[in-house]
């Protein structure tokens, strides 16, 4: 079907409905109309569709049981009014109020599937008002503004309901253009297709609740203002018909843009993540959409693109966390490979269980135990390449960079509604993501290390692994809405770059296997910020190599087994930084932490407060009784080798030190309670930071200064708004202007606490005993309140 | 953020025993596009005492109960560390009590690094880089580390908590330190032998 075909179908179907129902005026009617211009067209629309088949190539996308009616019954019309007028500029201007109507879907198919996309439902109620008149080389033009409200959209798979509730929409476009002229040589011919304009597309949207089972997952809405420019070609990427599209969209710059979601809890208060003060660039080239035998097949060639967002909120609507700016490239990559291809198949796609690693077949089985070939769902085999990108993050005008951020791998995702369950599978997914580094300043700025910083967070600088993981999602969080989430995943092939350099050198754990397991992990937006419950989780990360350098061929520290067991644990991330500081001292002003020996900073209003608690499980059973679990560390050395040469080692063939069944508690031992956990807030700025000269030899870039010198950035701007450039000097004691120009870095104000964090026992095992001999029968920590004040400066 | 300060921690007992020597400039030349982290600040060990002192938690009060605000030398307000050597019930614990004051420094150093040259034998042969030819984890140790009133008590005890039914212990020596320790070079840590 080609392009012109599908608009032509798509607007006789829209006409041939109005056709159905038009009921001639009655004379008392017409005795009321009194030179009024233009039509009015009433109708009553009740739509029966048993099937609609988008034919590509000689493949089936088909929609069965299409209906339109009215909201209270199938067999009911729905009710509509058209104004057709003709204005001074010779426009045709349409005004449209669509009464409440439901539009159903009982199924969407390939090739007569056996499983389907699911049922789909949207009952709504809209007004609208476009024109449209010719233009001077062809093609038409107008406006465009429409209201949709009273919306709701629901997602039924095998009897259940996934439910966007109380839509509104609201849209305009200030000019668009529509065209049949724009040329298209990306394939080895040359085609024409469709040229649509959109000049200011304002857009605002919300969704009452996003519920499953009737429990509220939270609200979304948003607004937004872009200009964008479509291609539409007929023809995709496989075989000769399709769709292709190009775009270019410009998201405008508005201090009003925003996207939140908010999460009311059980009293009814309201809690927000917002992004805000939207700007940015979107571009995309041949993305495809083809019908293949089996699947529906997406793809594109390249999406690029930059974003801005000024405002960031975490729950407290008076105190962002800072800004942040993306830079992103998605494209092809012949050479190694690597496509950004989407194909979607009806119903689930089952993975082939005897292929999966045992760690998580049965997890795997147990997953899709209750569904079938006929099952409704969506199955995705994806492959991402996300050639490079940079994520600045900006607290308070001071920017550091994530810079050179790769991506790419393949995977197989099966989405299914469940009993109030949202049912996400991912199985076969090989992946691998790097950063190079940290850029402060500008990204014209020399790569530096740093990354490492976020380890804090369990973020590894480089990753390559393959994953099967299963996750059901639940609404309803710890307090109110919110999001509940239970998952068991297995990492195997894994290799974690802890602290590596572009090329790839540094510090890996290669060969590692993960196996986590989550239970009862909520999400919540509170008024103080973001907070995420651990329920219970259990976990075996298990090293085969720690290796120095490269990260096949780097020397071994041996195999580094760590098992973790905790419940009850928690993650809350909140707006505002450490505020005004006293590092070195105790002082709670300027004044007296300078004569206290100390330096006084002020780290702004900006900035993030992560506070985590760990609570270690005494060893026992999980809570489902599935599984024993403890907290152990291990560390194993002088194995044997597989063979000769080989550089891989048989597992529990060395000498091993264990750190054997750690565990936190409120201070009387291992049968107290253990709310209080192992404690760690972390209050993090990006600042200023005090850099010194460690040689009295010039630097690795040939800069000299003197032992204890401080490293001060060149000034590219004025004294009043300093610029650092990219060359530095050392300063033996810089002034006030210079103390403005220091290196930028992570500014940490921590706290680390317990009340009692117990081992067992530590144990050393010889290969020729079975049982571990104790070298410490016991080993008890309490009452540590450990407080830091640090700078992080990324140094090359 | 914990390993950071769990390396920090390391760096503060070892490096006055090690005699590693500077870095010259031949080998700093061998650093190839690898970065690292400058860490400067302080740490902080109860200076008002610990969770076990903080009865402001009505809902899970500390079990201590000793006012441990600044400036208190009660012995219960500062970090315990204990640990059985022995022979588990039949034995005591040797104890690490009431550890408490503040390290500031700067210029802590993390930085992975390949070594393939330099640390010269003075020519006769390979020098030992060459001959090294790896990786390393270097720690540059901080030009200068300040102890404000670091304190802690050597003791033997009975048993490894101070609430447990008997308890009783015997303080051996106490310790109190100020002042500035100079500290130069570098910890340069990597695997060795049979992984």
């Amino acid at each position: 079907m080609n392009i012109k075909s599908l608009v032509f179908s798509s607007i006789t179907l829209s006409l041939s409905s109005s056709c159905l129902a038009l009921q001639a005026l009655d004379d008392e009617s017409l005795s009321v109309v009194q030179g009024q211009a233009g039509l009015t067209v009433e109708q009553s629309r009740l739509l029966n569709i048993d099937e609609l088949t988008y034919s590509d190539d000689g493949n089936g996308l088909t929609v069965e049981g299409l209906r339109f009616s009215s909201q209270t019954s199938v067999d009911e019309v729905a009710h509509r009014t058209y104004v057709l007028d003709v204005s001074q500029d010779g426009a045709l201007r349409v005004q449209t109020e669509i009464k409440p109507t439901q539009m159903h879907i009982d199924a969407i198919r390939i090739n007569n599937s056996a499983g389907s996309f699911g049922d789909f439902t949207l009952n709504y109620e809209a007004v609208s008002n476009f024109s449209m008149k010719g233009m001077t080389n062809g093609g038409f033009e107008g406006d465009f503004e429409i209201g949709i409200s009273n919306a709701q959209l629901i997602w039924e798979t095998n009897g259940h309901a996934l439910t966007f509730e109380n839509i509104g929409y609201n849209a305009s476009v200030d000019n668009y253009t529509f065209e049949y002229d724009v040329i298209d040589n990306t394939k080895s011919f040359t085609r024409t297709g469709l040229d649509l304009g959109m000049d200011n597309f304002d857009f605002s949207f919300s969704t009452g609740a996003v519920t499953l089972g009737g429990v509220s997952l939270g609200e979304l809405s948003g607004d937004l203002a872009l200009s964008a420019n479509l291609q539409i070609f007929g023809g995709g990427r496989y075989g000769d018909e399709g769709l292709t599209l190009h775009s270019q969209v410009d998201i405008l710059s508005n201090p009003d843009n925003y996207v939140r979601f908010t999460d009311y809890d059980a009293s009814g208060q309201g809690n927000s993540l917002s992004m805000e003060d939207f700007s940015g660039e979107i571009n995309l080239t041949n993305l495809t959409l083809d019908v293949e035998s089996d699947h529906l097949a997406i793809g594109f060639d390249q999406l690029e693109g930059s974003f801005e967002a000024g405002t960031i909120l975490i729950g407290d609507s008076t105190k962002s966390i800072g800004s942040i700016e993306l830079d992103f490239l998605l494209n092809d990559d012949a050479i190694n490979d690597r496509y950004n291809r989407f194909q979607l198949y009806p119903g689930i796609t089952q993975p082939v269980f005897d292929d999966m690693p045992d760690e998580i077949k049965s997890y795997a089985e147990s997953f899709y135990q209750d569904l079938d070939a006929n099952s409704e769902g969506i199955s995705i085999a994806a492959q991402w390449n996300l050639a490079n990108a940079d994520l600045s993050y900006i607290d308070d005008g001071r920017r550091v960079i994530f810079s050179g951020i790769k991506s790419f791998g393949s995977a197989d995702t099966t989405i299914d509604v469940r009993d109030k369950t949202l049912a996400i599978g991912i199985s076969n997914l090989k992946g691998s993501y790097s950063i190079d580094g940290l850029k402060v300043g500008d990204s014209d700025a020399p790569l530096q290390g740093g990354a490492e910083l976020l380890l804090s967070l369990e973020v590894y600088q480089a990753m390559d692994f393959d994953l099967d993981g299963y996750t059901e999602i639940t609404a309803g969080g710890a307090d109110g809405g919110g999001i509940r989430i239970d998952g068991d995943y297995y990492f195997s092939n894994t290799n974690i770059g802890l602290s590596v350099d572009e090329n790839g050198q540094g510090i890996w754990a290669t060969d590692v296997k993960y196996d986590i397991h989550l239970r009862d992990i909520t999400f919540d937006v509170e008024a103080d910020g973001l907070k995420i419950n651990r329920g219970e989780q259990w976990s075996t990360m298990d090293i085969a190599n720690l290796r120095w350098g490269e990260k096949d061929s780097g020397r071994s520290l041996g195999r580094v087994k760590l098992e973790r067991f905790e419940q009850g644990s928690s993650l809350a991330i909140m707006p505002g930084g450490a505020g005004q500081v006293c590092v070195g001292a105790s002082a709670a002003d300027e004044a007296s932490c300078g004569s206290s020996g100390g330096r006084w900073e002020d780290r702004g209003e900006q900035g993030m407060t992560i506070a985590l608690k760990a609570a270690f499980a005494n060893a026992g059973s999980t809570t489902d009784g599935t599984a024993t679990a403890r907290n152990r560390l291990t560390w194993e050395n002088n194995r044997v080798e597989t063979s000769a040469g080989s550089g891989e080692y048989i597992s529990d063939s060395g000498t091993q030190i264990i750190f054997d069944n750690y565990s936190t508690n409120d201070g009387r031992g291992t049968s107290d309670t253990n709310d209080y956990g192992f404690q760690a807030n972390l209050s993090i700025d990006v600042y200023e930071t005090k850099v010194l000269k460690k040689t009295d030899e010039d630097d690795v870039n040939g800069v000299s200064g003197d032992f204890g010198d401080e490293l001060i950035y060149d000034n590219i701007g004025t004294v009043d708004d300093p610029i650092r450039g990219n060359s530095y000097s050392y300063v033996a004691s810089p002034t006030e202007e210079q103390e403005a120009l220091r290196p930028l870095g992570f500014a940490v104000k921590g706290n680390i606490s317990f009340k009692e964090l117990n081992i067992d026992a530590v144990q050393l095992k010889h290969p020729d005993i079975a049982t571990p001999q104790t070298v410490f029968y016991g080993v008890v920590m309490q009452n540590l309140n450990l407080t830091t004040n640090l700078t992080a400066t990324p140094i090359q | 953020m914990i390993k950071i300060i769990i390396i920090t921690l390391f760096a503060l007992y070892l490096p006055q025993t090690k005699a590693l020597e500077p870095l010259g400039e031949e080998e700093l030349q061998q650093v190839l596009g690898q970065g690292g982290v400058y860490l400067s600040g302080d740490i902080t060990i109860n200076e008002t005492g610990g969770p076990l002192n903080d009865m402001s938690d009505t809902t899970n009060p500390g079990i201590w109960q000793v006012d441990c605000s600044v400036g208190s030398t009660n012995q219960r307000c500062g970090a315990r560390l204990a640990v059985n050597a022995g022979d588990d019930s039949n034995s005591g614990w040797l104890v690490l009590d009431n550890i408490r004051g503040r390290f500031s420094f700067e210029g802590l150093t993390l930085k992975t690094r390949t070594i393939d040259s330099g640390f010269d034998d003075g020519g006769n042969g390979d020098s030992d880089g060459a001959v090294f030819d790896g990786d390393v984890l270097e720690i540059g140790l901080p030009n200068t580390l300040n102890y404000s009133d670091v304190s802690f008590t050597l003791a033997n005890s009975n048993s490894a908590r101070p609430t447990d039914a008997g308890f009783q212990q015997t303080d051996i020596l106490n310790v109190n330190i100020d002042g500035d320790i100079s500290l130069r070079g570098n910890l340069l840590l990597f695997p060795t032998g049979n992984p």
